[in-house]
């Protein structure tokens, strides 16, 4: 070894030292802090590879596809992800580095790291249930988030089981965690607009079943964030089909005036532009007509006094006017 | 309290003769001889450009509300885009004032412009532009709507190249961010219907903000499909259904030809249509007949050939064009980018409302500052000989770009004065 300066490690014996020091940490021999060490070290020595230091520039192109080539064979990636945990803080956000590094990297118009990925889901799956570890749910949720831009890989997650979990990781105790999940969460069902609208709605029931519980927490900022995102997808064209079949349902009706009662003013703003959906859609079905029409007076007397403060906002005055003009013209299917 | 020396320059006026030297006396043709030209001259009190004497516009600080006027950045039919500074968040801003009397002469003036702020609004992306506030003068009849401050526009930056067009990377890059945000106003329900590369602007930091909705549309909610029925776009970016005269067409595909026109565009410095007047453009438009460069290689040509799709049926999706390989792979940084061109010689767009506060709050009144027609002319003749031999460089090698702009730069000086006005340090009675 050079007394000044790095050893020039070619990548094939970096990875294979990372590898080793890796599972030596896993195995938990008495060597720990010796194989902490030396991930962090071999960590280190790739994200210089990749990133470059202040005096030195990132690597040539052909070790940098050396480099990802053995990064594949030996499985690291997923051996890294697994074993975040043991890991010291500076080395898992090496991690989440040369993850997202080497996912970005391109061969023209192939992404070869997320092919790799999508033959290897569990590195996914691995990551997602990363948010149940509050020492590795941030650095997991920056490795996520940089897979979710990718079509192929954001579909492999929001289709299995395992993203379910996120309706739970959005509500942890831990503030940080949960906003991040909820990030991560949000990524995921509005990045790619046909691979998301396509999703909700085959799997509408499940989807709005779990959402449900959500816009019902205990937890004000879940339900005000959720409403909030509810509002943004209804009110995307893409899915013009889930809102129309949302808006269908009585129960979202009941569920939305409630909320418009609720005692956050933000939360009932937000509720506000689910429910004026519900008032404006021309092929109102009996059900939702009913209950419209049952609170006819006391909608109007609520509208009429629900946020008078608002003077500034001229698109809420005109919408507001709009759905009071509705409802007071609202009339029984039987009447005519 | 007057205490300034007027100094007269000496070395000017031989500079200037020198100048001079060169140049031929002008001998007038006249194919009437009995014509005394010195004669008619007579009829008209001569003055030397020497003697035309201009004082340098104070800059006087204004307010709007809470924004400090800056300097003119654009001018259009409705009025003028000046830059403004918010004196509560120190962001710089631009504002468009809109007059009513020149609006009532726009066919449709008053209506595209609710509709676009009431649009603007509701909107909210990052390749979109932002409205920050609008303000009203009933008084002056204006209308202020302020919006993100923005540089330049795409079309400004085409024409000032020779070659009128962007490398493929600076082209590739603002062409992924336009999908960005056409696909945003597309989730809206939006059709904008007059994307051109006039209607792209540029930020500092090079984000592209899609502007201009003064023509767009918004669907209704419930509109089971994207079928509109007007469509007032500038002509050479209208797509074939439009050019035809189709009572109804799919408003979103009408965007995705705007785009390829765009593209075309930004990446060849040429159109795919082409006519004298609106009615052969749009007789050429309608058949759908155009010829994409020969240098253009295939994976753009395959793209252009996709979006320039007569038959709105096989015309590309949003989600194709992000999906084709033109728009994943980044071409390679080859050819040097081109610049925002500078606004008024100031290539770096420096906050223009800086000296009106300045002046506000430093200013001495008298102390203006004079220069003469005859120094204008000079300052005019100089930046011609610069554009002029930079463009027949141009014309011999497009690597000379960089080098020529810079050259213009440096040249190019604020007109000073011949009398140049001395002033004694002034002791302010405090």
């Amino acid at each position: 070894m050079p007394l000044f300066g790095k050893s020039q490690k070619s990548p094939a014996e970096v990875v294979k030292a990372l590898k080793e020091a890796v599972n030596a940490l896993e195995r938990g021999d008495k060597k720990v802090e010796k194989a902490q060490e030396d991930v962090s070290k071999n960590l280190v020595h790739i994200k210089n590879m990749l990133y470059g230091t202040a005096e030195s520039e990132p690597q040539a192109d052909i070790v940098v596809a050396q480099l990802a080539q053995e990064l594949y064979n030996s499985n690291l990636l997923l051996l890294l992800v697994q074993n975040l945990g043991r890991i010291d803080f500076e080395g898992k956000k090496d991690v989440a580095q040369v993850f997202n590094n080497i996912l970005r990297r391109q061969i023209g118009t192939r992404s070869p790291t997320v092919e790799y990925i999508c033959t290897k889901p569990e590195i996914l799956f691995t990551l997602m249930s990363g948010y149940e570890h509050q020492d590795i749910a941030l650095n997991c949720g920056t490795m996520l988030r940089e897979c979710a831009r990718y079509e192929a890989l954001a579909k492999i997650m929001i289709y299995s089981d395992d993203f379910y979990n996120f309706f739970r990781y959005v509500e942890v105790s831990t503030f940080d965690i949960a906003s991040d999940a909820f990030s991560t969460f949000k990524e995921l069902l509005t990045r790619h607009k046909i691979l998301s609208a396509e999703f909700l709605e085959v799997n509408y029931d499940k989807v709005f079943s779990h959402y449900q519980r959500l816009l019902n927490s205990e937890n004000y900022v879940t339900r005000r964030q959720s409403l909030k995102l509810l509002g943004e997808l209804l009110l995307d064209r893409h899915n013009f089909s889930v809102m129309t079949r949302y808006i269908s349902n009585p129960d979202n009706l009941k569920l939305m005036m409630n909320m418009l009662k609720e005692k956050s003013r933000n939360i009932q703003f937000e509720a506000f532009h689910v429910f004026k959906v519900f008032v404006a859609n021309p092929n109102k079905p009996k059900p939702i007509l009913d209950i419209l029409l049952r609170n006819q007076e006391k909608l109007i007397e609520f509208l009429t006094r629900f946020h008078t403060d608002r003077s500034e906002d001229e698109q809420f005055n005109d919408e507001k006017a709009y759905l009071i003009k509705q409802i007071k013209e609202l009339k029984s299917v039987h009447e005519n | 309290m007057d205490n300034r020396i007027a100094i007269c320059d000496p070395d000017e006026d031989e500079v200037n003769n020198e100048l001079f030297g060169d140049i031929e006396p002008v001998t007038w043709v006249n194919d009437d001889t009995n014509y005394d030209l010195d004669e008619i001259n007579m009829a008209f009190h001569r003055v030397d450009s020497h003697q035309i004497i201009y004082e340098e516009k104070k800059k006087k600080c204004k307010l709007i509300g809470k924004y400090v006027m800056g300097d003119l950045l654009g001018e259009g039919s409705y009025g003028k885009v000046k830059e403004m500074l918010d004196s509560d968040t120190l962001c710089r801003r631009a504002v468009k004032i809109l007059k009513k009397k020149k609006l009532r002469r726009i066919p449709n003036g008053e209506i595209n412009v609710q509709r676009e702020i009431q649009l603007l609004r509701t909107l909210k992306h990052k390749n979109v532009i932002d409205l920050v506030d609008v303000l009203y003068n009933d008084e002056k009849e204006k209308m202020y709507l302020v919006m993100e401050f923005c540089v330049g526009g795409l079309q400004d930056m085409l024409e000032s190249m020779p070659h009128k067009k962007f490398p493929l990377w600076q082209g590739h890059g603002y062409f992924c961010q336009l999908i960005d945000g056409l696909e945003y106003l597309h989730s809206k329900g939006i059709v904008h219907k007059d994307i051109k590369p006039g209607n792209l602007l540029l930020t500092l930091d090079g984000t592209l903000k899609i502007s201009d909705l003064g023509v767009a549309e918004a669907l209704d909610m419930f509109a089971k499909d994207d079928t509109c029925t007007t469509g007032q776009g500038s002509p050479a970016f209208q797509p074939p259904e439009i050019a035809n005269g189709c009572e109804t067409f799919a408003g979103f595909k009408v965007d995705i030809w705007s785009s390829g026109v765009t593209l075309y565009n930004i990446t060849t410095g040429e159109y795919p249509f082409e006519g004298d007047n609106i009615y052969k453009l749009y007789e050429n438009i309608g058949k759908g007949e155009y010829t994409i460069p020969a240098e253009v290689e295939d994976p753009l040509k395959s793209l252009l050939q996709g979006m320039l799709q007569k038959d709105i049926d096989k015309r590309f999706t949003l989600q194709q064009i992000r999906q084709h390989p033109w728009t994943i792979c980044r071409p390679p940084k080859t050819l040097e980018e081109v610049p925002i061109p500078p606004l008024r010689g100031d290539e770096w767009h420096t906050m223009t409302v800086l000296p009106y506060l300045m002046e506000h709050h430093y200013g001495v009144d008298n102390d203006p500052t004079y220069y003469t027609e005859h120094q204008l002319n000079e300052e005019r003749k100089l930046q011609e000989m610069d554009r002029t031999s930079g463009e027949q460089k141009n014309a011999c090698n497009s690597h000379y770009n960089k080098h020529i702009t810079n050259h213009g730069k440096r040249r190019w000086r604020k007109p000073t004065s011949c009398i140049s006005v001395k002033k004694f340090p002034s002791c302010k009675p405090s």
